[in-house]
């Protein structure tokens, strides 16, 4: 039997025929592929639609030029976070075999931030790892607590049915006081009923009575001895009842002593029962602190938010360490399992970006418009294999628009953790944004002024500063029509158009502007706190305006509260005055009693302790 | 409709061509390969090579592929699993990823994705009792029933066609 050949060697030039063609409609596709990738990438990385117009791929000469790219803001669907006319990279042709990407150098020309998009960039279905970390970023901000300023509450009538009795702790407290007087007081008449002092007092006065009647010449040695024996006896036992009362007296002075600090924390009890009564009917607080969120807390959150936002996007992909990383696999018919990376401590990162120059043009009129030139290094997927921190630095450009002084410098040493990012940012010289600010119902212009923003981070941990300078600003009045005293006055106190009448005058007068918003904490959870001179200025201004309005209605707050608690807090005083009352009259009264006829029974015993006529010694 | 065509077509040129039992069998395990892994992947194209140059049944293969593409949708969680414990779970196996991950070429092999590596994996454990069955298979059906078919009016007509004569460049 012969045995069949194990090669097919008539299928090599057809099998050859159709390899190249494979190969040729790969080139023909790869443009197309690049783009792909970058866009499905892009979305992945940022949760929202990444456009790109188009890419042009020149394996010959290791150059790739990326059009068009436009990348959507994900908490903003029909903005774009940023996008860039052209990308030039020249890329490695060796790393690509291993499926690395290592550019030498890349040139991002016509890069700008928030510009407008024509439709949605909005995903239809997103994987839940797409964009986590900007709907962390957003769940974030969400969270944090801007604390209103509402000055309508002011005008309302107390509500008296808001302060439930139930909850005023005076109430708890004056009744506990009660209680607690009375079970005092039974204790008490409990011990001095076991004492029972009266009965041996009234004897012993019987007994000084008949001493003091008594003639030692009339009395034989022997009568006259008992006599004095019995008084002695009295002595003695006065002496044990006269403990018995110092006992029960300690007792009685420290639970008196009690009642009367419960007495007087009653009446803290009642000024915490006043701040409740006050929380319920939400009246403003006129500390700056407070007010300076609730003007500009939304903006400082809007600002504060792409920061952290690109902290954790570096966090994320820029991590310390070698060890193997999991991403979702690539989209596909099949089940798209999960990819691991194995990066080795031999070979190279799996992105390096050696050396970057950027072209930015931020905003036409945004915050910071004008033409910048940025210079990136070392950015890499993994800084670890890399070794070298990643360095931004950025500078103006263009002579004839945007900020007169600018200072961008970010170094993200992600070597070895913990990382450490440093971020320090200077713009002088800038058209600042105007802020609507609804808590005022007006538009701050904040015109030209300086802005400076520095951030420090180490590990978990974040602290930054921003700080933003207009000497000139200006206001503009969203809301309300008339203006001035007079307005003011016409409307009803307390009326949402009186309130803003009185805020309107309190801030149109204010030309220096200074913000400063704080960061620090976890850099997940971050505090934010505001402070603005504004804030400093409503504060004081409303203190001014509306002291009256507002000592009025505490007071029927107060009133309220005092209608409340004070037929308990007077059964409560008359209890512990009771009880004094009683101390003085049975415990003192009994001992007073007490100490007066034994005296005088030690003074009889004194007077018969002499001789009996004759000269006899009584025994 | 066209995919069961398809299959029947396959399955009648496998039975039927002139390659031994051991050709059709080797072409059907190889075929496996294209249907229970991830077509778009390094590994695949080798296998399509080897499928041409070796003198295997194309039919077979054919036949082998779209028998197992089913199969491989229906067994991708158990791919996956596998994948995972082979990727992730498996400590000692780290240094063989990481010489593959930073080889280059080898690295395009997608191995480093749970579902591909198990896939190959399962398809490596299976081709030859896929082998031994198909062979076992095909003897059967030659003995019995296939010629038969080979004598029936629509296989005459099917190779009069100039395509079968374009077909038969890569049998066996």
């Amino acid at each position: 039997m012969r045995r069949p050949k194990l090669f097919r060697w008539r299928a090599i030039v057809p099998l050859g025929l159709v390899t190249g063609l494979l190969a040729l409609a790969w080139w023909a596709l790869l443009d197309r592929v690049v783009e792909r990738v970058v866009e499905e990438t892009g979305a992945y990385l940022v949760g929202a639609r990444v456009d790109l117009e188009s890419a042009d791929v020149r394996l010959r000469e290791g150059r790739v030029v990326l059009r068009g790219l436009e990348v959507t803001d994900p908490s903003a669907p029909m903005s774009n976070l940023f996008e860039a006319a052209e990308i030039v990279a020249d890329v490695r042709l060796r790393p690509l075999l291993e499926r690395k990407i290592n550019v030498d150098t890349v040139v991002v020309r016509g890069v700008r931030f928030g510009t407008a998009r024509d439709e949605s960039g909005e995903l239809e279905d997103p994987s839940p790892q797409s964009g986590l970390i900007a709907r962390e970023v957003s769940a974030w901000a969400d969270a944090v607590r801007v604390p209103p300023l509402s000055l309508e509450g002011l005008g309302r009538v107390v509500d008296a049915a808001a302060v439930d009795a139930d909850s005023l702790r005076t109430l708890v407290e004056a009744r506990a006081l009660a209680a607690r007087a009375d079970e005092v007081r039974t204790t008490w008449d409990r011990a001095l009923a076991g004492l029972d002092p009266r009965p041996r007092i009234d004897s012993a006065e019987a007994l000084v009575r008949r001493l003091q009647n008594t003639d030692l010449r009339g009395l034989n040695v022997l009568g006259a001895s008992r006599l004095v024996g019995d008084a002695r006896a009295t002595i003695s036992e006065l002496g044990t009842l006269g403990e018995g009362i110092d006992d029960l007296s300690r007792t009685g002075q420290a639970s008196l002593a009690d009642v009367r600090t419960q007495l007087a924390g009653l009446a803290a009890a009642r000024q915490a029962d006043y701040a409740y009564a006050r929380g319920l009917l939400e009246l403003p607080s006129l500390d700056a602190p407070d007010i300076s969120p609730a003007i500009f807390g939304e903006a400082a959150i809007a600002w504060v938010r792409p920061v952290l936002y690109w902290l954790r996007l570096a966090e994320e992909y820029l991590p310390p360490g070698i060890d193997p990383r999991r991403f979702r696999g690539p989209k596909r018919p099949r089940r798209a399992g999960t990819t691991v990376t194995f990066p080795s401590a031999a070979s190279g990162p799996r992105f390096l970006l050696e050396y970057g120059e950027l072209g930015l043009e931020l905003g036409g009129e945004g915050l910071a418009a004008g033409a910048y030139s940025a210079r990136v290094t070392g950015l890499t997927s993994q800084p670890t294999l890399y070794g070298k921190p990643l360095e931004l630095v950025a500078r103006r450009a263009g002579a004839a628009v945007g900020p007169s002084d600018v200072a961008v410098r970010a170094l993200l040493d992600h070597v070895s953790a913990p990382v450490v990012d440093s971020l320090d940012v200077s713009l002088g010289g800038i058209q600042l944004p105007s802020l609507d600010l609804e808590a005022l119902g007006a538009r701050l212009v904040l015109g030209e002024g300086a802005t400076q923003l520095r951030l420090a981070r180490s590990g978990d941990r974040l602290g930054a500063r921003w700080s933003w300078r207009a000497p000139q600003a200006t206001w503009v009045r969203l809301r309300g029509t008339a203006s001035g005293d007079e307005a003011a006055g016409a409307a009803q106190v307390g009326t949402r158009a009186w309130a803003e009448e009185l805020l309107w005058r309190t801030v149109s007068e204010l030309r220096d502007v200074r913000i400063d918003v704080e960061l620090s904490g976890a850099l997940r959870e971050p505090s934010l706190s505001v402070r603005s001179n504004v804030g400093q200025a409503v504060a004081s201004g409303l203190r001014r305006e509306l002291g009256r309005e507002v000592e009025r209605v505490e007071r029927e707050t107060r009133a309220r509260v005092d209608a409340l608690v004070d037929e308990q807090v007077a059964r409560a005083r008359r209890g512990v005055a009771d009880l004094e009352t009683k101390y003085v009259d049975e415990i003192d009264g009994a001992r007073e009693a007490l100490a007066a006829v034994r005296q005088q029974l030690e003074r009889e015993v004194q007077r018969l302790g002499g001789r009996l006529p004759g000269g006899l010694r009584i025994p | 409709m066209f995919t069961l065509l398809k299959l029947l077509q396959s399955l009648v040129r496998a039975l039927h061509s002139e390659g031994t039992p051991q050709q059709v069998a080797a072409g059907i395990a190889l075929g496996a390969a294209l249907g229970l892994t991830p077509l778009l992947s390094l590994h695949n194209l080798l296998i399509v090579a080897a499928i041409f140059l070796l003198r295997v049944s194309v039919p077979g293969a054919i036949l082998g592929w779209l028998i197992a593409l089913p199969l491989g949708f229906l067994l991708d969680p158990l791919f996956d699993t596998a994948g995972s414990a082979l990727l992730i779970d498996a400590g000692p196996l780290q240094p063989v990823w990481t010489a593959i991950y930073n080889t280059p070429v080898l690295s395009l092999s997608n191995v480093n994705n749970t579902v591909v590596l198990g896939s190959v994996v399962g398809w490596l454990l299976l081709a030859f009792p896929i082998f031994l069955l198909a062979r076992a298979g095909v003897r059967r059906y030659r003995a019995t029933l296939g010629p038969r078919i080979e004598r029936s009016r629509a296989v005459r007509a099917v190779r009069a066609t100039k395509l079968y004569n374009l077909f038969r460049l890569f049998q066996p």
